[in-house]
């Protein structure tokens, strides 16, 4: 909708792994039960989301005018600032969530063994498709969002808001990405250049799909 | 990437003649005299070995960003702890050392800080260097510059064999993958009836170098092994569930895992996932440190892992093991990982070297005096080398690396077993 080519999407994806890790650490500490770990691992991973709003605000919106390349530089510099953040954070070991991953246990699919959390995330993220499909679907919002998308100047011309519109819709998609962030990290570890990774079958993502 | 490489000034280029037929060897001598020519100051400031007062200066080359940062950072923090020992036992022959520390990052960059902390710090010697890539493009510059190199890792035996046949500058404190060689050596010893193996290891020089050694010497015990699965993914991939899916299928006896970053970790985790070592053995060499990473909720029992006896604290360790990983784990509250080894050992060779060239009469010696004084050195080091945990079996150096000068294939391929 924004038009934006945004590169720090992987960037988000990896502050929301390191969030998540420290907020189960947190929980983990406090005593909480290992069973629940998921809980504050995904409020922290949505919560952290709120930084979209301020590069939105911040940084993204002073180039929505102007030629792809000044934005692809903009939100290269953000991924640029984002690592070197974690790094100066978190440090530069890997960090992970220890033996959570196991707390759920594994299951006989079809043969093959499959840990449970594995699962867990699956449908997690077939209830997250099916919300976005229900928000840009089903409420007036989604609709706004789609009539943007379609023609930016009539729906501004019908009295949309489109800072607004660009806040909230730019919050949302980083929200997505910190919170996938946070759910991938239990199997795996959070390292520095994680979002990195991701940029690249980004990338191809949009090459395909188009932006959007 | 070219990205946060500081502007460093590089007179090489700058002032390079267009006649290639100059080496660079014969070109720093007319550099230096046309420097000293020029301005009044440079004559002041002549080739650093003739000041005998004052600091000496090191230089260091460390990782610090990407997976190999915590080795880096355990290289850095062995040489800055041997430094400040070192300097309050009154230095060498008397001289403070102070460290210049640069990063290495990819080998076009890593070289020109390699030119700078050689031309314009103007340190004695560069300690450092642990990506192999990086330490094979840093070899011919430090022979051309003439300068003693100490470098800590870059392991892989072929290419330096391929590239540099007569170093005279350039020294290593490893010189093959040694935790791969003694995994060989101990596989069929706590193993019996290895008939196949699979093996995972990074899709660079190291994880194919690790996984080609480890063939020739498992080959050497057990004749009629099977490989039957060899993967490599990229190093800093994080989701192995694929490559587990395709282990269990090849249904191997063993693993054999040369994984020596985070990634060790989160393979075994994803690893216990699925149950893997319920039906199978592992050998995991753990080249690096992760064993503050390792739980035992997923680190299987009767796992083969590559360790060091500074991993721990080991009750039978030397006095200089033992101070060491005390004020570490102080420090900075983790075990120190292997790399302190090779940056002590280097560190400390360099010191004796410069005392033994310098003989009685204490006269600080000129750089090809210290690399000849390096040459056949042996020095305490830290740790043991390649141990296991439970039951602790030590491997010497001995054992795990070839003499130098030798190959490495025709070495093992010579061993009585």
């Amino acid at each position: 909708m924004q038009k934006i080519f945004n590169l720090a999407c992987g960037s988000f994806y990896a502050l929301g792994a390191y969030v998540g890790v420290s907020a189960v650490g947190w929980y983990v500490g406090a005593g909480g039960p290992p069973a629940l770990f998921i809980v504050p691992l995904a409020v922290a991973g949505l919560a952290v989301g709120a930084v979209g709003v301020v590069v939105e605000r911040g940084l993204l919106r002073f180039v929505y005018d102007r030629d792809e390349t000044f934005q692809l530089l903009m939100t290269f510099a953000i991924v640029l600032m984002m690592e070197d953040a974690i790094r100066l954070t978190w440090g530069t070991a890997p960090r992970s969530t220890a033996g959570l991953y196991l707390a759920y246990g594994q299951i006989g699919v079809l043969g093959a063994t499959a840990p449970v959390y594995n699962l867990i995330v699956i449908a997690a993220s077939l209830a997250i498709a099916l919300a976005i499909g229900w928000l840009l679907t089903r409420t007036a919002f989604g609709r706004i969002i789609r009539a943007t998308a379609d023609n930016r100047d009539m729906a501004e011309a019908l009295g949309v808001d489109m800072r607004r519109v660009y806040a909230k819709v730019f919050t949302l998609g980083t929200a997505l990405g910190t919170l996938g962030g946070a759910l991938v990290i239990p199997a795996t570890a959070a390292m520095s250049e994680m979002g990195i990774e991701l940029i690249v079958e980004a990338f191809a993502v949009v090459v395909i799909g188009g932006l959007g | 990437m070219t990205r946060l490489s500081p502007a460093t000034p590089d007179p090489l280029r700058a002032q390079a003649p267009r006649d290639h037929d100059t080496s660079r060897r014969q070109f720093l001598k007319l550099l230096s005299a046309g420097a000293g020519a020029a301005t009044a100051t440079r004559l002041d400031a002549p080739f650093a070995s003739a000041q005998a007062t004052g600091p000496v200066k090191l230089g260091v080359l460390t990782i610090r960003a990407g997976v190999a940062a915590p080795v880096g950072a355990a290289g850095l923090r062995a040489t800055e702890w041997w430094a400040e020992r070192l300097n309050k036992g009154g230095g060498i022959l008397g001289r403070q050392v102070q460290l210049v520390v640069e990063e290495e990052s990819n080998p076009k960059d890593t070289v020109e800080r390699y030119r700078k902390l050689v031309l314009q710090d103007k340190v004695e010697v560069v300690l450092g260097g642990i990506s192999t890539g990086v330490t094979l493009a840093l070899g011919p510059v430090a022979e051309d510059l003439g300068t003693p190199w100490l470098s800590w890792d870059g392991t892989t035996q072929k290419g330096v064999e391929e590239t540099m046949p007569n170093p005279k500058w350039t020294f290593k404190s490893v010189d093959n993958e040694v935790e791969a060689i003694v995994a060989g050596i101990l596989t069929p010893k706590y193993f019996k009836g290895i008939k196949t193996v699979a093996g995972i290891g990074n899709d660079y020089s190291y994880g194919h170098d690790c996984w080609e050694s480890y063939q020739v010497v498992l080959k050497r015990y057990i004749p009629d092994v099977k490989f039957v699965l060899e993967l490599f993914p990229k190093l800093g991939v994080t989701d192995f569930s694929s490559h587990i899916a395709a282990i269990q299928q090849s249904k191997a006896d063993l693993l054999m895992c040369s994984f020596w970053s985070g990634d060790a970790t989160i393979i075994m985790k994803q690893a216990a996932a699925v149950g893997l070592f319920k039906t199978m053995k592992g050998v995991f060499t753990t080249a690096g440190g992760v064993h503050d990473s390792l739980k035992k909720e997923f680190t299987p029992e009767g796992l083969l892992l590559g360790y060091n006896t500074m991993y721990f604290d080991d009750p039978k360790a030397s006095p200089l093991l033992k101070q060491f990983v005390h004020e570490y784990k102080a420090r900075y509250n983790e075990y120190p990982p292997y790399e302190c080894d090779h940056a002590f050992f280097n560190a400390e060779s360099y010191k004796v070297a410069v005392e033994k060239a310098a003989g009685a009469g204490k006269k600080w010696p000129d750089k090809a005096q210290v690399v000849k004084a390096l040459e056949g050195l042996e020095i305490e080091s830290l740790s043991d080398d390649f141990v296991t945990i439970s039951p602790i079996e030590i491997v010497s150096t001995k054992q795990a690396m070839k003499p130098a000068g030798s190959k490495l294939f025709d070495w093992i391929n010579g061993w009585k077993v």
